[in-house]
């Protein structure tokens, strides 16, 4: 668990115009607002946080059960329960503004509607402390009844208004909860995105059969965990295949060989999620293990790696 | 109280009752700063090749000299077995204190309620309060004799005589905790247990006007407050976190009429 940053690797990337000087952010949900970690792990040893989404009201999220272990990995259904933009805005956000000198800052964003996304948007983007969004997609659209993520037309309209909104960075969380998460990607690329991160949680239920109920209170939930790694890197891969913009590889990541799959997938940032819950210094870990990787390969920098996947090429 | 993350080496382990382990593990900040009713999340981190295992929390059950704090572990998952198959020399990844402990009043009696392995936060407690000349009960129920603790064990780490009900009566005295609590009592009533044991309790301390303090139980994914999993509702129809803003809350801030 030697700390590799400043060793002979570099595994700095820079996307979106600025420096992570580590791949390796954690990921929304599963970090707070990055003050819960602040005691635990040196946060400006790794390349950012992910905030836990932020709507425009405070939102009071859904009935317990919330959360159980399903094989190799989670299902959660936390309603989206977060401060709302105002408590954000004014006790959050200047918070990791003080707290964080190299780790980068993405904003997680949830709306019911692409005026709530909006809202979100424009009541931030004058602040300090933060790089830029990452859009989740993953919510119900309350006039159309489909997720954002899932509707072409629906998800082309949110990033181009979104797209009209800031000059941020604005990363684009796709849904794996689709046919093909490639076309999804060429939509968010035509209509101004910034970069992607494949993917989210997929959808999942877990039946106690004594009670002969859904274990979670909402019903269905979002899987997590080593289950997804394998879709994640597909995910990954496609994406990859479908368009040029930067890719944040998200999807059961516990140690410095899952990251490296996403990154030569096609990833050039990875984010750590459920992991943190089995060990909260997993993020840490995930960095040294790809800086002990690159030693290993003799690699002087990651940014040779990112998509370095010698796939057969002749099988479409 | 900060908390903090450490592999901890495994001292000691013991099965006390069936399916039940007191596991004794280097703990030292844990042993130092923790109060009782605090947890600890307790896994096996992120080495385990091929196995998934989301840590799990548990009260402090019990702190010693030399750094070390005890823990009950039941099993009743692939989890939590395969936890309690850890071997004396083993590490686990540990992180704890955590959460908000029962809060006292000087000199005030207790009476301790605890339903199966709700008896942890009350090992601790019943010994230190009682060394400290605090008058202790400790009344402890099981489903039935074989789940009881090793009492031998117990009268060792607690110094303390538990009283036992079981409801299949073959040992202490047949039936639930609640029969052995005096409504006129006043002493401060704690409890920990399964959350229909914790209701009953909760209505017989409105019913009687006795204070009651009680540590909740809901699946937690992480213990810091980040997940959100872990949450019941307040008695004005907030939902709050049971790592954070618990385990241990006034009975009268909790809403019992909806959940487990």
């Amino acid at each position: 668990m030697a700390e590799r940053v400043g060793s002979r690797t570099d595994l700095s990337q820079t996307v979106f115009g600025v420096t992570f000087h580590s791949p390796v952010l954690l990921a929304s949900g599963t970090c707070g607002y990055g003050q819960e970690y602040a005691d635990l792990i040196p946060l400006d040893d790794i390349g950012g946080i992910v905030t836990k989404a932020v709507s425009v009201e405070p939102r009071v999220g859904n009935p317990p059960h919330r959360v159980a272990e399903t094989p190799g990995g989670m299902i959660n259904a936390i309603g989206l329960e977060n401060v709302g933009l105002e408590v954000f805005r004014n006790e959050k956000l200047p918070w990791l503004d003080r707290a964080l000198e190299r780790a980068q800052v993405l904003v997680n964003v949830v709306g019911r509607s692409a005026d709530e996304y909006e809202a979100v948007v424009s009541g931030l983007d004058a602040e300090q402390g933060f790089l830029g969004y990452e859009i989740n997609v993953s919510c119900p659209n309350v006039k159309g009844g489909t997720m954002f993520g899932t509707d072409e037309a629906v998800l082309g309209g949110l990033v181009r208004r979104l797209r009209r909104a800031t000059e941020r960075p604005l990363v684009i969380k796709l849904t794996p909860n689709v046919a093909d998460v490639g076309v999804f990607a060429k939509i968010c690329e035509s209509e101004g995105a910034d970069g992607l991160s494949a993917i989210n949680t997929f959808p999942g239920m877990v039946v106690d059969i004594d009670r002969r109920v859904p274990l979670i209170g909402n019903g269905s939930g979002g899987i997590s965990g080593p289950a997804i790694l394998p879709m994640g890197v597909y995910a990954t891969w496609r994406v990859r295949q479908s368009c040029e913009l930067p890719i944040i590889g998200i999807g059961g990541i516990r140690n410095g060989a899952d990251a490296m799959q996403y990154i030569l997938a096609g990833a050039c940032l990875v984010q750590v999620g459920t992991a943190s819950f089995v060990d909260p210094n997993a993020a840490v870990d995930v960095h040294a293990g790809i800086a002990a990787y690159l030693e290993r390969s003799e690699v002087d920098s990651l940014a040779e790696l990112v998509g370095g996947l010698a796939f057969p090429a002749a099988r479409k | 109280m900060v908390p903090v993350r450490r592999q901890a080496v495994l001292r000691s382990s013991r099965v006390v009752a069936r399916d039940t382990w007191w596991m004794e593990f280097d703990c030292p900040e844990i042993a130092e700063t923790s109060v009782a009713g605090q947890f600890a999340m307790l896994g096996v981190g992120l080495d385990t090749a091929g196995t998934w295992l989301l840590p799990r929390p548990f009260s402090v059950g019990w702190t010693g000299p030399g750094g070390v704090a005890g823990f009950l572990v039941r099993t009743f998952g692939a989890g939590t077995r395969a936890f309690t198959r850890l071997a004396v020399g083993d590490e686990a990844l540990v992180l704890g204190p955590l959460g908000q402990p029962y809060v006292l009043e000087p000199g005030r009696s207790i009476e301790c309620v605890a339903g199966g392995v709700g008896l942890a936060p009350f090992i601790a407690l019943a010994a230190s309060e009682a060394a400290a000349g605090r008058q202790v009960r400790l009344i402890y129920g099981e489903r039935n004799a074989e789940a009881v603790f090793d009492l031998d064990l117990l009268r060792e780490l607690t110094g303390h005589e538990p009283e036992i009900y079981t409801e299949d009566g073959r040992m202490g005295t047949m039936g639930r905790v609640l029969a052995g609590l005096d409504p006129a009592g006043d002493a401060l009533l704690l409890g920990c247990g399964p959350t229909p044991m914790l209701r009953a309790l909760a209505e017989f301390a409105r019913t009687n006007h006795r204070d009651l303090q009680v540590s909740v139980e809901e699946h937690m994914g992480c213990g810091i407050g980040t997940c959100q999993g872990c949450v019941v509702r307040s008695s004005d129809g907030r939902w709050v976190k049971a790592c954070v803003e618990g385990p241990v809350f006034p009975a009268d801030s909790l809403d019992w009429t909806t959940g487990g």
